[in-house]
């Protein structure tokens, strides 16, 4: 019961979880602000090493509350489906799958050239075949270990995800959909990227802006992070991992004949 | 952490949830901490569910997504209420405590963080962008196709 009774830690959850909820919603000039995000920074000021208000055992504890925590939004998320799911499939099953596509490549196609134009090596492929979430470092873990290249590279990326993966996604979800050009169903879908947090990240600004929309953006998102989760240990280790090796060996190739 | 020991740390930040709820979004502390007990069943059936030999391969939070998925659905009998009921807690209040714990371990990450290549930093952005903006491209496409947009 050691976590449960870290009572400092969660003394001071509780302080920041009120304090930003006082503050409320903001707006920096069109990136709509949440609660959530002035949470993470203010537990982040608050964890820095340099201050010495939070041991190492205490931020050990808090990672272990974030996974529980994570299962209740999960479940809050999980409600939007039900009611919404037969609409989907019906209307939306094509949709459903083909935007998976996107969620799967799309990392390797943005990642990976730039990732090889700042001259990584082989840490690329681990780096950019997946937002890199627990599930990713085991299937690398697997198949490369975690003291290769590529093993170094997820590692590398789950860090940068637990630091900032939802705050960008919040100011990218925001510009995205101010541009008006996508519609709030498929950035809701775009939303869906495997990883409770930066998902709800990504949806505050989308249900912001179209609240009357809210209850089909929160079904479409969280059913499109449902077929992630569900088809995504599948993809990632028969798809993505061998084409972001493949692509890594075609582009290397391109670059040495040059 | 072992099953006990989870279930008291659902319950108690399920309270720290209806505090933030009842603070932020103006709903009275009762019908927000109704709203979290229902969660808190929901999220104590699919982690109880995800502990089964043979459903082990999946994460729990894939289980608890269905088991919220077929609770709010006509196939349970009593899914209106349900759903009534755990719209009194807004969904916003439910990440804040999520993102404070999250922010609260970071220190811990800190000196790794320091001793990867700046290029990561870019990198990320773009991976995290990348699967954000093609996949809400395809969606945009295949959803004008069906004739939902």
């Amino acid at each position: 019961m050691e976590v449960l009774k870290d009572y400092k830690l969660h003394l001071i959850a509780f302080l920041v979880v009120i304090i930003c909820e006082l503050i409320g919603k903001q707006f920096i000039w069109i990136i709509a602000v949440f609660p959530m995000l002035y949470a993470m920074i203010f537990g982040g000021i608050i964890s820095l090493p340099k201050l010495k208000i939070l041991t190492n055992k205490n931020m050990q504890n808090a990672s272990l509350v974030m996974m529980v925590t994570l299962i209740l939004l999960v479940a809050k998320l999980g409600l939007a489906v039900g009611p919404k799911i037969d609409m989907i499939l019906k209307d939306a099953k094509l949709a459903l799958i083909f935007q998976e596509l996107g969620h799967f490549a799309g990392t390797i196609l943005l990642g990976l050239p730039l990732a090889m134009l700042l001259g990584m090596k082989r840490e690329a492929v681990g780096a950019t075949y997946s937002v890199a979430r627990e599930p990713n470092i085991a299937i690398v873990a697997d198949k490369y270990g975690l003291d290769s290249p590529e093993g170094r590279g997820v590692m590398a990326m789950y860090i940068c995800g637990t630091l900032y993966g939802a705050i960008w996604m919040s100011i990218l979800a925001s510009l995205i959909a101010q541009l008006n050009i996508l519609h709030p169903y498929a950035l809701a879908m775009g939303a869906g990227v495997g990883s409770g947090s930066m998902m709800a990240a990504s949806l505050a600004p989308i249900s912001a802006l179209y609240p009357e929309l809210s209850e089909n953006i929160n079904a479409y998102a969280t059913t499109a992070n449902l077929m992630s989760g569900m088809v995504g240990i599948y993809i990632y280790t028969l798809f993505s991992l061998p084409f972001a090796s493949f692509m890594y060996d075609t582009l290397a190739r391109l670059r040495r004949n040059k | 952490m072992k099953i006990l020991e989870t279930i008291f740390v659902l319950i108690l930040v399920a309270i720290i949830m209806a505090a933030g709820n009842s603070m932020g979004y103006k709903i009275d502390i009762i019908s927000s901490l109704e709203a979290l007990a229902v969660l808190v069943v929901i999220s104590i059936v699919g982690f109880l569910l995800s502990k089964l030999p043979g459903l082990k391969k999946f994460p729990v939070i894939l289980w608890v997504s269905v088991v919220a998925a077929v609770a709010s659905s006509p196939i349970f009998p009593y899914h209106k209420e349900l759903v009534a009921i755990t719209d009194q807690v807004s969904l916003l209040a439910v990440c804040t405590p999520v993102l404070a714990y999250a922010g609260l371990a970071i220190g811990k990450d800190l000196a790794l963080f320091k001793n990867i290549s700046w290029r990561i930093i870019p990198v990320s952005l773009a991976v995290f962008s990348g699967t954000f903006i093609f996949a809400a491209l395809i969606a945009q496409v295949t959803l004008h196709w069906e004739g939902v947009i």
